[in-house]
């Protein structure tokens, strides 16, 4: 391994370890787990109740669209997760432990360190996602229809999710190394635009013309798009990416992730060289 | 000391308390206004998820719209309900009665989201706070003082009030108008008096739990991320909360809950107040039956958990100080 | 007589906190945490005006008997009481009567500026306003603050966040101050400016009471009125700095500058020697011995011990005695 692969494999083992670490040793490893589930379930019950308020009221029940929202809505709590576990690393790091200083002088990358920080906060986001999934087919009655043919397609389109959603996490990252302790809003907004413009809980198409554009210069529309595809029965929502066959998207999930991850070194170095400069790096906000 | 000294004094503790008030709700007024970051990321982000929820009626009214307006061989007038449409007239008053009920929901939302503001504040920026003073090693100059302690917390309170108004007033604005949602305006009085009643009752809860929080470390931070989704959950701030009526023995158990979180009836009651339209979905008393909770009734709940609140975190501070000054809690970080 | 302060056998131990969940391996070994006793049978009485400090080493106790006496921390037996109350039954008159300041602290808002900070902080004591800023004024200028009046608090290095702090303690204009290691960490002029000021402050007006903590025996020497030394939480001696010195003074100090020395446990319980003090020079190579002896008798078994090792001794002195020698002879070892 070379010197530069070492200290890359160094920072991530020792970030994973330290992430899993100040998430999960508060308490015993069952109940961190039932913690950790109980959350992206009570997000679940939140358009579950939506949804029964609209049929209740309107006398119209719309299993597909239903199917579509749970089904987003599952997936999206990796992008939750993973932007969170990524961005707050600066602002919990600064303002909270103050050990950011120290960290960031250690002959680590800190971009590595970044990504090792959020595995964990990935690894929660895996199991919330099968058990939310699991309680839809279950109890909610998602029908979900899976082709063996379509699962290496499947887990191509899963790893470059990860992958794009993690150099989005960068990116933020190197936006918080210049601000304020926002991680609430950080925490609630950054997934909003998402939620929004990748057409995650509707149709890209409720959203107006300008907006539409947006979403699809977002990977992950693609990554929702696809994932929903592999995984539920054809159904008769008008996507607005429908005239994309499977590889196409993929194809562009590919390349939209790509520029991501260019973008995400290029933020990351702004910021950090801005907050040196600005002397920023390990101030703390508190008010 | 004798009566006449203390009485005395009274007026000397008011206005000391008055001054800690005003103290400790500056730099949450001053603090966050100096950050300019902090009007992104605190009240223009958070309407994107708020616009999500609203996007979600959105598409599930435009798919049953066209359901209505869709002529089929079976349903040349399209379909009311679960069933075809008798004449032009029942699809004409269902397609109004659809666009209608997606404005009373959108409503909801956007009503939801200006109070999840207060929420979140409540949870963040109260409950967690002494512990956070801790850390940052304030906690101790502050229980040294000889002002109340819940004036302490009302400063807090009162700050982040207006921190957390400046959001509300945004969203509500900007949902308004993005969203076109209309609104009427029966009893302002009523409104404003569940308003800043449901606020008392949120921050005097908000209260009780810093001193909770006192007692705890790490588990704080947890804590209060827990309680975020279940309680937009249970307290509706993104449906009518009536809607669990509908789910038995469960959801009765749930709107039990959720009436005991000052959020759910002042939701409740000012959708019923400014939400125009019939499909609000009030709480039901009993759960399962047809009797609703009125927002008259409700702002008289409101009150009693805001006395109750404030009484509970009066006397759960006072508690859990003396327990804290006797473990040594107060000053001791990063437990 | 009226003492600002007063302790009767003062008690406190710590006990291991309950946790609302379990958390896994609470002290990495898995055993149970032990009860900690940091005061033992503290009794003690501080006179109105006086400077009183409390010298001891890390862990002594000082900063539990300080947060006791700031009604912080509640005695588990005995009794403490300030300007007259009872530190357990009556906090609340304590509270408008003291103030404190540690050194090192980090308290206050990083978006406020100073002055604000600091009237902050007044306002919980019911200073009127007006009154709170012209004294903030004063006190910047005293301790050379006032270029960082208008700084926000998270832009002042470490020395300005202490004189920060100590403006905050005296804006109050307590009855009682309680300052644990002001000067900690501070440079020279910083911790002269301080310590003047402190002198002054309670010299210059009748009925102010300071307790100070220290952990430099210069500093403790110079200022304080009364010392008491404490180590394990047990007060072993209280009184003016001179009589401590006067109360070693028919004991004989000599201090030594050897070679490195591998063990100093030669001297322990050696003959006429009642205590002493080792500390290595890494840089130099060098240990520096200091002997409270009864007599001159020992110093040729000393000066043998040392020389059986292999150590060049590079000087030998008789000297009188320091505060910290006295310290060395009642506690056994140096505070640093």
């Amino acid at each position: 391994m070379s010197s530069a692969a070492r200290i890359h494999w160094r920072s991530f083992k020792w970030a994973a370890w330290l992430g899993w670490e100040m998430d999960s040793n508060w308490t015993e490893p069952w109940l961190f787990m039932v913690y950790s589930v109980i959350k992206p379930i009570a997000g679940a019950f939140i358009l579950v109740l939506m949804y029964t308020v609209f049929a209740l009221i309107g006398q119209f029940r719309d299993p597909d669209l239903f199917s579509y929202i749970y089904v987003g809505n599952a997936f999206f709590i990796f992008v939750g997760n993973t932007l969170f576990g990524t961005f707050q690393v600066i602002q919990s790091d600064r303002e909270w432990y103050q050990t950011l200083r120290y960290t960031y002088i250690s002959p680590i990358s800190y971009y590595t360190y970044i990504v090792g920080r959020a595995a964990s906060k990935v690894a929660v986001a895996a199991l919330a996602v099968v058990i939310t999934l699991a309680f839809g087919a279950l109890a909610l009655g998602v029908r979900f229809e899976i082709n063996l043919a379509q699962l290496p397609i499947f887990a191509a389109a899963f790893v470059l999710g990860l992958f794009c959603l993690v150099s989005i996490g960068i990116c933020l990252a190197g936006i918080s190394f210049m601000t304020a302790k926002h991680t609430h809003g950080l925490a609630e907004g950054i997934p909003g635009i998402f939620y929004v413009f990748c057409g995650v809980l509707f149709p890209l198409t409720a959203l107006p013309e300008w907006a539409q554009s947006v979403g699809r210069g977002i990977p992950l529309t693609y990554w929702f798009d696809l994932t929903r595809r592999l995984l539920l029965p054809p159904n008769t929502i008008s996507t607005g990416l429908g005239f994309f066959n499977d590889y196409e998207i993929l194809a562009l999930l590919l390349a939209s992730s790509l520029i991501f991850f260019l973008m995400s070194i290029g933020i990351f170095k702004l910021g950090e060289f801005l907050a040196r400069r600005a002397g920023k790096i390990d101030m703390t906000t508190s008010y | 000391m004798s009566t006449a000294t203390a009485t005395s004094r009274i007026p000397h503790r008011v206005k000391l308390n008055l001054q800690a008030i005003v103290g400790r709700a500056y730099p949450r007024v001053i603090g966050a206004n100096r950050e300019p970051s902090w009007i992104f990321f605190e009240a223009i982000l958070p309407l994107l998820g708020i616009a999500a929820y609203v996007f979600i009626y959105k598409a599930l009214a435009t798919r049953a719209l066209g359901v209505i307006l869709t002529p089929t061989p079976s349903a040349p007038y399209g379909m009311c309900g679960p069933n075809p449409c008798v004449d032009a007239a029942q699809q004409a008053l269902f397609q109004a009665n659809s666009i209608a009920n997606t404005n009373a929901l959108i409503a909801t939302v956007v009503l939801g989201g200006a109070m999840v503001a207060f929420w979140l504040n409540v949870l963040w920026s109260m409950a967690s706070q002494l512990y956070w003073e801790k850390e940052i090693g304030n906690l101790q100059l502050y229980m040294m003082a000889p002002m109340s302690r819940m004036a302490l917390l009302g400063g807090m309170a009162i700050g982040g009030m207006f921190m957390t108004s400046v959001r509300a007033i945004t969203t509500l604005v900007v949902g308004i108008l993005v969203f076109t949602v209309t609104l009427q305006l029966g009893n302002p009085l009523l409104l404003l008096g569940v308003f800043f009643v449901t606020l008392i009752a949120l921050y005097g809860m908000g209260m009780m739990l810093a001193s909770l929080y006192l007692l705890w470390g790490r588990e704080a931070f947890n804590l209060s991320a827990l309680l975020e989704e279940p309680i937009f959950f249970s307290s509706g701030f993104y449906f009518p909360v009536g809607g669990f009526a509908r789910f038995g023995t469960v959801g009765g158990a749930m709107l039990a809950f959720a009436t005991a979180i000052p959020a759910t009836l002042g939701l409740d009651a000012m959708r019923q107040i400014i939400v125009p339209g019939s499909p609000s979905l009030p709480i039901p008393i009993p759960w399962s039956q047809g009797a609703y909770l009125t927002p008259d009734l409700e702002f008289g709940l409101l009150l009693v958990l805001a006395v109750m609140f404030l009484f509970l975190a009066r006397y759960t501070l006072a508690y859990l100080e003396k327990l804290a000054r006797r473990e040594g809690r107060l000053t001791s970080r990063h437990q | 007589m009226d003492f600002a302060i007063e302790t009767k056998d003062l008690l406190r131990i710590f006990k291991p906190s309950r946790k609302l969940f379990k958390r896994k391996n609470p002290n990495g070994n898995g055993a149970p945490e032990g009860p900690v006793t940091a005061l033992e049978n503290v009794t003690t009485q501080i006179r109105e005006g006086e400077l009183f400090g409390l010298l001891g080493p890390n862990g002594a106790g000082k900063t539990t008997l300080i947060k006791i006496l700031c009604t912080l921390l509640l005695p588990t037996a005995g009794h403490a009481y300030v300007a007259g109350y009872d530190v357990a039954k009556d906090p609340f008159p304590i509270r408008e009567k003291i103030n404190m300041v540690s050194g090192g602290e980090t308290s206050g808002y990083g978006l406020l500026t100073t002055r604000e900070n600091i009237w902050m902080f007044s306002q919980f004591y019911g200073v009127p306003s007006k009154v709170a800023k012209a004294r903030i004024d004063e006190l910047f200028k005293t301790f050379g603050l006032w270029d960082k009046r208008d700084a926000k608090v998270r832009t002042l290095s470490s020395g300005q966040r202490q004189k920060m702090n100590m403006v905050r303690g005296f804006v109050t204009d307590p009855e009682i101050l309680f300052l644990d290691e002001p000067t900690l960490g501070l440079d020279v002029n910083a911790s002269r400016v301080i310590r003047d000021y402190v002198m002054g402050w309670v010299r210059r007006q009748k009925g102010k009471t300071i307790l100070l903590t220290t952990h430099y025996m210069m500093e403790a020497d110079e200022m304080c009125d009364r010392i008491a030394i404490i180590d394990h939480g047990r007060i072993l001696a209280c009184d003016t700095p001179e009589n401590l010195r006067r109360g070693i003074r028919k004991d004989t100090t000599f201090r030594l500058e050897v070679d490195t020395l591998k063990s100093t446990s030669m001297f322990t319980g050696m003959r006429g020697v009642k205590n002493f003090s080792a500390k290595n020079d890494i840089a130099n190579n060098t240990t520096s011995l200091t002997f409270i002896l009864e007599d001159e008798s020992p110093v040729s078994d000393i000066l043998s011990s040392i020389q059986s090792q292999g150590s060049k001794i590079h000087y030998l002195q008789k000297s009188e005695p320091t505060l910290e020698d006295v310290f060395i002879s009642m506690v056994g070892r140096g505070l640093e």
